[in-house]
Parts: structure tokens; sequence; C-alpha cells
């Protein structure tokens, strides 16, 4: 079953130099209970595509098209008044830097209290216990209610930040570069936390990342975001083991691989398109070594081309071929 | 039989140890490492592991509570004024964060021609050397980019000028604190393998600190495991991951990610986080996260210990 669907979301913002076109005509669907990686370079509209998600966008940036339907409602047609209800309850957020989620100057119980008393209508004394209850949940000792966020580590922190988020019991959390900021062990202690609680709670996830290895990990699906448009998703087995669009094959011999020996890294030359007047056909043509003259002229549509498995790319029939050649250094040489 | 070669850098029992207002922290403790000329040694740790002082002490940017540093053999533990300039021209360091290293007001001409003017550099050269240097660093023509400023170019073309400026005075050592942190995924790779090309090419000392094991691996042929202000381990980067001998670079390892589908889930060999722990008061600083800690463990600190070939361990496990 569905929980989101997206499609064709646009988002701008408006600068002086012009519109920057951050989310581009964006689609993403992610089933219920399941945790999806939407992976991408900075600058790709990664970030600005999940804050359009929960409505919390900067005020230079406004939705100017598509839709996002969630739980059978379109939320960029509904009103402000209508989508507060379903922020934090439906969908929340856990942010990159958990310092930003959490009050500097007020002890987590108070700030715990506040969410379940004042937005879920408990008791106190109930609020009390539950939050208890949704400390030991992310692995944090009750005790700690007490504290403040300064006396917290980055990896407490975050785990913080995941109870608070899940104290009205969303459906949906929407979590950007969660585990970035964190050192490899405590990494992976919060992802650890967050597939956990998939299990227990039947959640659905969206990680917001650059990193494939950090999808490959925590992730069922994956949505590769490039200058603003998802060019390819799937289950993160095929996208990963058959990636079908050439960014993603570019990506998996760009980066070292602990496991991997003796392998030369190869990047992918270039730097993505501005977004202020991005390139009338396929975003990647410019730094793709199998761009032909069609996919200079228009932008590809993202059609499924196995099954469960989308990608946007004119040669997309020939992927087989391309995942071969792209194998090969000198395919990417400048 | 040949003597053995002097290192480019080592550090001998190097101790840093500030004096807050509170507590005082020590960030350094006993830590002894060389690396040969042509040689890439990484160090890897959490944040607070101590690796980045450790680096700032190697290269005289923080004065050592105890220890020496010798430099191509001679002490330079107490060199200061134009004895010291003449060491940061042979030492030289390439930051973590593009953006925040290069003076956004200068062109990148003026910002690579300030260090061969600092370490005075006859002027007729400086042409000549910018030019081999944006060869190096494949930023051509060079022309193109010379007159340009900072917020013109992307991160990974910044961390190309930033390398570019840490060879220009010639440099023997070259540390690198996390070098690509803060690039996209798909421009890191060009900034390793230009660090890699320069080192190989030049016969340059590489320390590189990150904690990204992955990446030490791609551009270390040796490590140091630090753990709270000591090296816990040292050896080849190949043994050390295919066969750790310390518990915590056994998680360490564990921890990494790997782009693959088929990957360990198991729980990880290490107990609560480093802010969580208690420091232990005596004995094995990783004792209160260790799961195989015995009680010798508590009552008798591990000395860095040989354990096998080009391998050191600190660990009463491993002995």
């Amino acid at each position: 079953m569905t929980l989101l669907s997206v499609h064709d979301l646009h988002v701008h913002y408006l600068t002086s130099q012009g519109t920057v076109r951050a989310v581009d005509g964006a689609d993403l669907d992610v089933p219920a209970g399941s945790i999806v990686g939407l992976v991408g370079e900075s600058g790709c509209g990664k970030s600005t595509f999940g804050r359009a998600l929960m409505g919390v966008l900067p005020s230079t940036a406004r939705v100017a098209g598509g839709s996002i339907l969630f739980e059978g409602r379109d939320l960029v047609a509904l009103p402000e008044r209508e989508r507060r209800p379903l922020r934090w309850r439906r969908m929340a957020f856990v942010p990159q830097t958990a310092m930003n989620a959490l009050d500097p100057v007020q002890r987590l119980r108070t700030q715990m209290l506040e969410v379940l008393c004042q937005r879920g209508g408990l008791s106190r004394t109930a609020a009390l216990a539950k939050a208890e209850a949704l400390f030991r949940m992310v692995g944090l000792d009750p005790r700690v209610l007490h504290d403040y966020p300064h006396q917290f580590s980055g990896g407490m922190r975050q785990r913080a930040s995941i109870a608070l988020a899940l104290a009205l019991e969303p459906a949906l959390v929407i979590a950007d570069e969660p585990v970035t900021a964190l050192d490899v062990i405590v990494q992976r202690q919060v992802l650890d936390v967050l597939r956990d609680l998939q299990n227990r709670l039947n959640l659905a996830m969206i990680l917001v990342t650059h990193d494939m290895a950090v999808v490959a990990y925590a992730c069922d699906r994956v949505a590769v975001m490039y200058a603003g448009r998802v060019v390819e998703s799937g289950p993160v087995a095929a996208v990963l083991e058959a990636p079908l669009h050439p960014y993603t094959m570019g990506l998996s011999h760009a980066f070292p691989d602990l496991r991997d020996t003796a392998a030369v890294l190869v990047p992918i030359d270039g730097a993505p398109p501005s977004l202020l007047t991005p390139p009338s056909g396929c975003r990647f043509a410019e730094r793709c070594p199998f761009a032909e003259q069609a996919c200079h002229a228009q932008p590809p549509p993202l059609i499924e081309v196995a099954p469960d498995h989308l990608a946007a790319c004119w040669r997309s029939g020939a992927a087989a071929e391309l995942r071969v050649r792209a194998m090969r250094a000198e395919t990417w040489a400048p | 039989m040949t003597p053995a070669p002097i290192p480019v850098i080592a550090g001998e029992a190097l101790a840093k140890t500030f004096r807050l207002s509170h507590r005082t922290v020590h960030a350094v403790q006993g830590v002894s490492l060389a690396v040969h000329a042509g040689e890439a040694l990484g160090i890897v740790g959490e944040s607070g592991c101590g690796k980045t002082t450790t680096a700032r002490l190697l290269l005289r940017l923080e004065e050592p509570s105890a220890g020496r540093i010798r430099f191509l053999g001679d002490d330079i533990t107490g060199r200061h004024g134009i004895a010291l300039l003449h060491y940061r021209a042979r030492a030289q360091l390439v930051f973590q964060n593009p953006f925040d290293a290069l003076n956004p007001r200068f062109t990148i001409r003026r910002a690579l021609t300030e260090p061969l003017r600092n370490f005075g550099i006859p002027r007729d050269e400086h042409a000549a050397r910018i030019d081999a240097v944006m060869q190096r660093v494949r930023l051509l023509p060079a022309a193109a980019w010379l007159d340009r400023r900072p917020h013109e170019l992307s991160g990974g073309q910044l961390q190309r000028v930033v390398l570019a400026r840490a060879l220009l005075p010639g440099p023997r050592l070259i540390v690198a604190d996390e070098p690509v942190s803060m690039l996209d995924v798909s421009v890191r790779a060009g900034i390793l393998n230009l660090l890699r090309a320069a080192r190989d090419e030049l016969g340059l000392a590489a320390i590189y600190i990150s904690h990204d094991l992955a990446l030490i691996r791609y551009v270390c042929e040796r490590t140091a495991v630090m753990y709270l202000g000591r090296i816990v381990e040292e050896g080849a980067t190949a043994d050390l991951i295919a066969a750790p001998l310390h518990p915590y670079t056994k998680a360490l390892i564990a921890a990494v990610p790997v782009p693959h589908v088929a990957q360990d889930r198991a729980a990880l060999p290490i107990l609560g986080s480093l802010g969580e722990a208690a420091p232990a008061a005596a004995g094995c600083a990783f004792r209160p996260r260790c799961p195989y800690a015995m009680p010798r463990c508590g009552a008798e600190t591990p000395e860095l210990r040989a354990a096998g070939p080009r391998r050191r361990v600190a660990c009463h496990l491993a002995a």
C-alpha cells in the first residue's frame, strides 16, 4: 500500500538572480512501513524535497506545481489550517543537526511534555510515562530526560530528536541526513535504532542522505536525485546491483569501499548544472559518457524499465551494455 | 645491510594537555609515530580521539606538553622564528573545508602567490611555479582559473586550489585533515587521486586524518587507530582491516557501511558511545566499552607493543 505518492513536484526559490528550480518535476512513492532512501549530491534538491513534504519550506521558496498525496489527501492543495494538524501527528521530521531540533534552554523532559500534552492531549502523568517509554525505545536512559541538550553527545541528541519525532506516533518520518554528522560507530547505532523502529512500529521513513552505503545498510527502496529530479528509483538491491541510469552507475565507482581492495576510483567529471537555467534535455547529459543527440534535446521521463525499477534515461534500453562500459575507468575520462 | 632510512616526520611520546576553566583535557597521551618519504599514514578514530591534535602537534601549530618532533632527523620541537618558517614551507596542510580555506576577496592567483612571497621565493620564479602546480592539480588552462575568485569555483575545484597552494612551497610532508568530507561524492575520487599522484611523483610523506576507514584504505598503506588520545593499533592498512587485533578496531571496521546489498547487520561488538562511557580511572581507556574486558584490563594500562611485522597493538588480549 502506498502511503505517500509525490507526482511532478516543483519547488522554486525566488532569488535576486532569478528563479532557482530546486525541485523540478520529482516523483516518489513511499509504501507503508518501508524506509526509502533519497540520495543525491549537495544542491540536487533532496533536502528541499523533504521540507516541501513537511510543508516547512523557507519563506523564499514555494511549491510551484505537482501533487503530494498522503493518506489519500493532496497536501499541495490543502490549506495551511488543515495541514497543520497532520504535521508531527501524521508526519514528523528529524533534522541533520539535532541541536537545531532541540531547545538549548529547556530540559529534554520539558520539550517532550510540551509535544505530548499540548499536541497529543495527554495528561502530565501519562505524558511522562510515554516520554520515558520513547526514550527507552531509542536506546536512551529515561533518567537523561532531566538533562539539557548540551549535556548530550551527538548520538544521544540524534536519538532524542528521533524520540521527539515519534512522540505522536506518525505514519511517516522524514529524516534529513540524520547520521551525517556522526562518527561511524554512532552512525551505525542510530541506523539500527531507525530499522528497529520501522519493524516494531511499521513506520515509513524517508531517509535523505548523500551516502549510498547508508542506503545499502538501512533502506528498502531508494530514489536517486540529480539536479532537481528523481532519475532512478526502485528496490535497493536492484538499483545497487543493476543500475539503469548512468549517474547511478558512475556513483558506484566514485567513492571508496572498505571491502573493495584494488579498485581505482573514477570521479564523474564536471559538476551538476545550474538550477537557475537548467538544460533543456537530460540534466546529466553534459557529464554523461553515453549521451547522444536525443539526450540534449528532450528531458527523459521517469518510466518503469524493469519491474518496479524506474529510470529517466533515453538509453535505459541499453542499460546492460552501458553497465559493462561504466565499469571501465577510461569511459569516465574527461 | 643498508641503514634504515630517516623518516620525514617522527613524533616521539607526544602529549598535549588542554587546561580549560573547569577541567583538564588530555587530548594526546604519549603518541609515537613515523612516516617515511613516499609513504602515507592514515590516522582514524572518533571525534575527540586526538587525531587532529596529533597532526597539529606534528605541524607545530600546537605546542606539545611533552615529547619531541623530528623532521628528517632534526629535532624541531623548540624551533621558532625563521627556523620555524623554514619548517612551515616543508610541512603543509590541506584543510577540510575548501570553502573556508581561501580568502573570498583574493583571486586564485593571489591565493597562490601569497605562500611563495611568505617563504621568500624569488619573484621571477612565481609564474613558472604556479603554472606547474596548476598542471599538477589539473586546473587547465591555468590562465582561465587564475583571475577567478573562490565563489566562482565548485567545491572540488576549490579543493584543487587548496592542494595547489599546499604543494607550492615544495613540502616534504603533506597533512590532509578530512580532505574530501565537505565535497560531493562524485568529485571526491578526483581529489584523492590527485593527492595519491602528488605523493607518488614527488615522494612526499603524507598523513591523512579521517574517521572513514574506506577512504583511508584507498590512500594509505599504513594506518594508526586512535582512541582517547592514544594509538591503540597500528599496521599495514590491508592487514589491519582483514584481521584487526584491538577490539576497538574490530568495532570500527564492523560499523563501516558498505555499498552492497549483502552485508553484516549483526550488533556491533562495542558498548555505548564515547560520550556515554565514563572514562576509566586506571587501566585500559577502552575497557568501559569493551565486550572482552577482563580484570587485568582495569588494573594495568596496556602498552603499545609489537604484534607481528610492522604491527603494534595496545591490548592485553592480543598479547
